[in-house]
């Protein structure tokens, strides 16, 4: 050996190291534990869409991810915060409204939707979507009339 | 120099030509073979191309009224959103498929085909079909038809299939030899009784191999409302979607699964070491919409993370295979599952979380998704977490006190001496 080390030395450094390992161990046993939630908001955690019968769930599903009902959004009090930017609550589902009311049929330009009502609970943070199909009155670009 | 300059004129007048004629090269297909409309499978439709854009445009359906409505991807796109449109409104105002389908005769170059399981089905506008119709003696007539209308009336078991080639495929010109003999597969098929989801699943074969239009698209179930959904559709615009006559992926008889280009460097299931066997894109069409027994349909709500619903499904179908529909059961699989990792970010579930209908074969699961990035559940120890933490942060400290007091240790000992 060249370093030269007294055996009390060394059983106190060992000591030392057994304390700072369990003192960490306990540490993340109370992060582990905790069901403290911090101070983060509510988050989106899912959306359920009824009434939708030829638009795809999908579709639906990607247009109001688009408004900022996406996972990894949260609502803190009346306010929508996104990985983008915050939007108060309420303006936030009148987008939606709107982006769901603009989803087409994939592949064409045919928005069947004519009215969609959205509801976000605060206290789960589950979007619910409910929407009406109507096929008797959509326009389309460079026919005349309604179909 | 002047009669090159004519023959590129030519060559460009005839690309125009079959750019514009390649609005009903496609192939359609519908098959009804039980129009009481109670076999889960008894109905199926579906499209695919060798053109590009066959997006879930061209096999739309309604899984309330139980119609489907076909069509090419290509061409001009305006009137055959036109004709779309009208056929869907008058199947969801409880027309006929034959008056759906003649409503596309009033659109340019446009075909539209439709039907359900009770209403029948029809083609019409601009194509080039088959009817097929198996009658209750099992006898099999099959009759071409040439643009305009044409049925197969409700109450009849039977298909349509509509096929053309698209030019600048390399199997030009089969289109005809191909549709025919598909009508005849699909004959012998429906006399034999096997589903319509089977049938279809065979026409897509035949057609993709032999006439190679092949390109997804994709196929429906019109009884149970399935569809293929973005299987095999275009990933953006103006490209093909999957080819039908290829290899999809490669499934275990445990039902590990991977999906090409990866499935490549698999020769046996990683979990168990069986030896897996490669599903050809028609085969996962037709498992796709097929209904089986053991079939569970499975809602998650709460939770849109990247692989939870995926996940669920295989849990919830591999404990209902075991123990029945039972939500302590299903419960404490989940939450075994949740406990080894496999989901990841929900809380633990209860059984009231668990929501199973045993005659819809349905299950339903409500997660509690975890706040603050959280991984897991919080555990449950009989110390508070705040307790805890004072402790470990204190054993800390003191240990970081010793290491120091052992570095200056003489130095502390002789100062103390000196004193």
């Amino acid at each position: 050996m060249f370093i030269k080390i007294r055996r009390d030395t060394l059983i106190i450094l060992l000591l030392a190291f057994m304390l700072i390992l369990s003192g960490r161990v306990m540490t993340y046993m109370s992060y582990a534990s905790s069901t403290n939630v911090g101070d983060q908001g509510v988050q989106i955690s899912g959306i359920i869409v009824k009434g939708n019968d030829i638009v795809p769930l999908d579709s639906i599903k990607s247009s109001l991810a688009d408004v900022g009902f996406r996972s990894g959004s949260y609502i803190q009090g009346d306010t929508l915060v996104t990985s983008k930017r915050k939007v108060p609550l309420n303006e936030a589902i009148d987008n939606a409204k709107q982006a769901v009311m603009l989803t087409t049929i994939p592949g064409t330009q045919v928005t069947p939707i004519g009215a969609a009502d959205v509801q976000v609970n605060n206290q789960t943070g589950i979007v619910t979507v409910n929407v009406i199909e109507d096929f008797s009155n959509i326009q389309i670009k460079g026919l005349n009339g309604t179909f | 120099m002047d009669r090159s300059n004519l023959t590129k004129f030519f060559i460009l007048l005839i690309t125009v030509a079959m750019v514009v004629n390649t609005a009903s090269a496609t192939m359609n297909v519908i098959v009804i073979t039980d129009p009481t409309g109670k076999d889960p499978n008894g109905a199926a439709a579906g499209s695919q191309s060798w053109a590009e854009n066959m997006f879930q445009s061209t096999f739309i359906m309604s899984k309330d009224k139980h119609f489907a409505v076909l069509s090419g991807g290509e061409g001009n796109e305006t009137p055959r959103l036109g004709a779309i449109v009208s056929a869907i409104n008058s199947l969801e105002n409880g027309g006929t498929a034959a008056q759906a389908a003649s409503l596309a005769n009033g659109f340019s170059g446009i075909r539209v085909m439709d039907g359900g399981p009770t209403i029948g089905a029809a083609v019409g506008g601009y194509f080039l079909a088959y009817v097929v119709i198996v009658d209750a003696n099992n006898t099999i007539t099959i009759t071409p038809y040439n643009g305009g209308l044409a049925v197969l009336p409700p109450g009849d078991r039977g298909a349509i299939i509509h096929l053309r080639n698209t030019p600048g495929n390399p199997q030009y010109g089969t289109a005809d030899a191909v549709r025919l003999q598909t009508a005849e597969i699909m004959g012998e098929m429906i006399r034999d009784g096997y589903p319509a989801t089977a049938v279809v699943a065979a026409a897509f074969k035949n057609v993709a191999i032999n006439a190679g239009e092949k390109h997804g698209g994709g196929a429906v179930n019109l009884v149970s409302g399935i569809t293929t959904g973005d299987m095999f559709t275009p990933p953006a615009y103006n490209t093909t979607g999957f080819s039908m006559d290829q290899p999809y992926s490669k499934v275990s008889p445990n039902g590990w699964s991977v999906a090409f280009p990866e499935a490549d460097n698999y020769q046996t299931s990683p979990i168990d070491g069986t030896n897996l066997t490669t599903v050809y894109a028609y085969q996962a069409l037709q498992n796709a919409i097929t209904v089986t027994a053991n079939s569970v349909s499975v809602s998650v709500y709460g939770s849109d993370a990247p692989g939870i619903t995926e996940t669920t499904q295989e849990i919830v179908e591999a404990s209902v295979n075991k123990h029945g529909y039972s939500n302590t059961q299903i419960a404490s699989d989940v939450n075994k599952a949740i406990g080894n990792g496999l989901l990841v970010g929900v809380n633990d579930v209860e059984p009231r979380d668990i929501n199973v209908n045993q005659n819809q074969k349905a299950v339903g699961v409500y997660y509690t998704p975890l706040q603050n990035n959280r991984t897991s559940p919080p555990w449950n120890l009989p110390i508070s977490s705040s307790i805890l933490s004072i402790l470990g942060n204190m054993q800390t400290a003191i240990g970081l006190i010793l290491v120091i007091l052992v570095l200056f240790r003489s130095t502390l000992i002789s100062s103390f001496l000196k004193k």
